[in-house]
């Protein structure tokens, strides 16, 4: 798949800025989103993720730049819930209000038919408590019932902030299994997310943001592609090859008495330099070091930077396609615990 | 824009705090009745049906001369306020993201349960109004020729006073300093201007709200009052304009 392009993109967010106060909430931010696919809107918390999908769904006022959906902002769609669906927090219910009359309320403001209240209660599995007041729902009740509403006018297009906040982990697999469905009947999926495990299987493409930038965006394919580029190395030779891979400046470690680690590296830059210092080899293998690290070392830098931005971030990478970026030389070793689901292929 | 006033209409019948000011309202206008049967003769307080027709016009409005008429206003403020307290705000906008036309549908639905505020109290005089002055021996016809001279008045000043919540409500964003900022208003504020001031307090909304209802809580004190139309278009500025005020300061804001 090409990564996103203006061309067919459904969403499109252009030098997207937003400032609160003195805090630079999102900078400049530059994505599309294109139909059929599940984009995961990913960062860590405080990186402009909600404050970036609250301007696109006229809530927040840009400070500069455009979010437009359909070519067009919110505000100017004509019944935007029949076009967008918005799941944003589960608490923007009245509490005494019964789910079924919550979303009636929906149906009057924006003239879908009544009859799509139970469908949609059905779908999220909430039909046995259509009558219940929302006060006395559980967060994942809410969240499903914000999920309805959102599902109510049959959308083209899905916006979700943190949508598995809340759900239990059956919810969780059930909401990835239902938005790669919705995906696959050619909407358009746009769902954010701090966990980029959780993420992992469900999105085809990705959107990286960190302190209010973009980080990288474009298929998630290509980001594994890059995030397995370490090589396991054995070798009779450990403490040599440690020294040539050092000279080299090639980041690498000793995981075994026979075997050496080298992160973030090829088979193509490691071949010559083993075969210049006739290194002996019993095994040149990639290893499947996980996306996590990669997502970590994308967003890590600016991370727990405070106001989210007022530290300046390392140098920007506005709309370059996937790839290392810098510092990605020297990332931390991957963690040795249980490796977080994701696609990885060997 | 109808659907959107429906909408507005759905969430304050769904919601417990307009019910319990309709409970409010039918309870003032309990007193209104009651007060309208008292006639003081040197130090006794007598229970007599009304005949003089100014007393069968304060019978009709028993809504608004015991105050009840205030609970319109208290209506406007829950319609708007309502919204941040619970976030619901953030509902409403994705369904009505033109902020103007949520804000004059909410105009609109205030307005509505402000007349149907001013129709409940009208319903419960004859519940309980008629068949007291039936029983004190009073004219039921009498109080039926003063109804069409009261009840236009009755109800305008339930509308306006219904839009000046919203206007307060509007502006000051939460419910609880909504409610006591219209309260203040109308039995601290206002009476002690008026007090001193009376050609300053008759612009100001209860006096306003006075004029509109045709004096009919002023007994023969009313010459100081606005005439009833410019009463109408005082009472309405001080809706209109809060209004207009609150969605510059704070209803077109950003919603975080």
């Amino acid at each position: 798949m090409s990564s996103p392009t203006s061309t067919g993109a459904v969403i499109e967010v252009r030098g997207l800025s937003k400032r609160f106060g003195s805090i630079e909430a999102v900078r400049g931010l530059d994505f599309s989103v294109v139909p059929g696919r599940v984009t995961g809107f990913l960062g860590p918390n405080g990186a402009g993720k909600t404050t970036t999908l609250r301007m696109l769904l006229g809530l927040v006022t840009p400070t500069a730049g455009t979010a437009t959906i359909f070519g067009r902002r919110y505000a100017e769609l004509a019944d935007p819930v029949r076009h967008v669906g918005a799941v944003l927090e589960a608490t923007s219910f009245h509490p005494a209000r019964r789910a079924r009359q919550h979303l009636k309320m929906m149906t009057l403001a924006s003239g879908i038919a009544e009859s799509r209240i139970d469908e949609v209660l059905g779908l999220v599995g909430l039909a046995d408590s259509a009558q219940r007041r929302v006060g006395g729902f559980s967060l994942g009740m809410r969240q499903r019932l914000e999920l309805a509403g959102a599902l109510l006018g049959d959308p083209d297009v899905l916006i979700l902030d943190e949508p598995s906040n809340g759900l239990d982990p059956q919810g969780i697999a059930w909401l990835r299994e239902f938005l790669r469905h919705l995906a696959a009947q050619g909407r358009t999926i746009l769902v954010s997310s701090h966990l980029l495990a959780e993420m992992a299987q469900t999105v085809d493409d990705v959107v990286i943001v960190s302190g209010g930038q973009l980080r990288a965006q474009g298929p998630l394919a290509t980001l594994s592609a890059q995030a397995h580029s370490s090589m396991r190395i054995r070798t009779p030779e450990v403490p040599r090859l440690l020294g040539v891979l050092a000279a080299a400046g090639f980041p690498a470690r000793q995981s075994a008495t026979d075997t050496v680690m080298a992160d973030g590296a090829t088979p193509e830059a490691l071949g010559p330099v083993l075969a210049a210092n006739q290194i002996v080899l019993y095994e040149l293998a990639h290893e499947g070091t996980d996306l996590e690290s990669m997502f970590l070392s994308l967003t890590g830098p600016v991370a727990g930077a405070p106001g989210g931005g007022q530290v300046p971030p390392p140098t920007p990478v506005p709309q370059r396609p996937l790839g290392p970026p810098p510092g990605y030389a020297a990332p931390p070793p991957p963690p040795q615990g249980p490796v977080p689901p994701g696609p990885v292929p060997q | 824009m109808i659907r959107v006033i429906r909408a507005e209409l759905l969430k304050l019948r769904t919601t417990p705090g307009p019910w319990v000011v309709v409970g409010v309202t039918v309870l003032l206008t309990a007193l209104g009745i009651i007060t309208a049967f008292l006639v003081s003769f040197g130090n006794h307080v007598h229970f007599v049906a009304p005949v003089a027709e100014h007393r069968l016009r304060r019978l009709v409005g028993s809504g608004y001369t015991g105050e009840g008429v205030w609970m319109a206003a208290i209506i406007g403020v829950l319609c708007i306020t309502g919204e941040y307290r619970h976030k619901v705000i953030t509902t409403s906008l994705l369904l009505t993201p033109r902020r103007p036309e949520l804000l004059v549908a909410k105009a609109v639905a205030s307005v509505v349960w402000g007349i149907a505020l001013g129709v409940v109290s009208l319903l419960f005089v004859g519940a309980l109004g008629i068949p007291l002055l039936v029983s004190q021996g009073g004219s039921v016809s009498a109080l039926f020729g003063q109804a069409g001279a009261v009840i236009p008045g009755l109800l305008g000043a339930f509308a306006l006073l219904a839009l000046f919540g919203l206007g307060f409500g509007t502006l000051i964003k939460n419910q609880v300093a909504g409610v006591l900022a219209i309260l203040g208003i109308a039995f601290l504020i206002e009476p002690i201007i008026t007090g001193l001031l009376p050609q300053v307090g008759r612009w100001l909304p209860s006096d306003a709200a006075s004029a509109v209802a045709g004096g009919i809580a002023r007994g023969n004190q009313t010459s100081y009052l606005l005439s009833w139309w410019l009463g109408v278009l005082v009472l309405a500025a001080w809706g209109i304009v809060p209004t207009v005020l609150g969605y510059f300061t704070t209803f077109r804001r950003d919603v975080t």
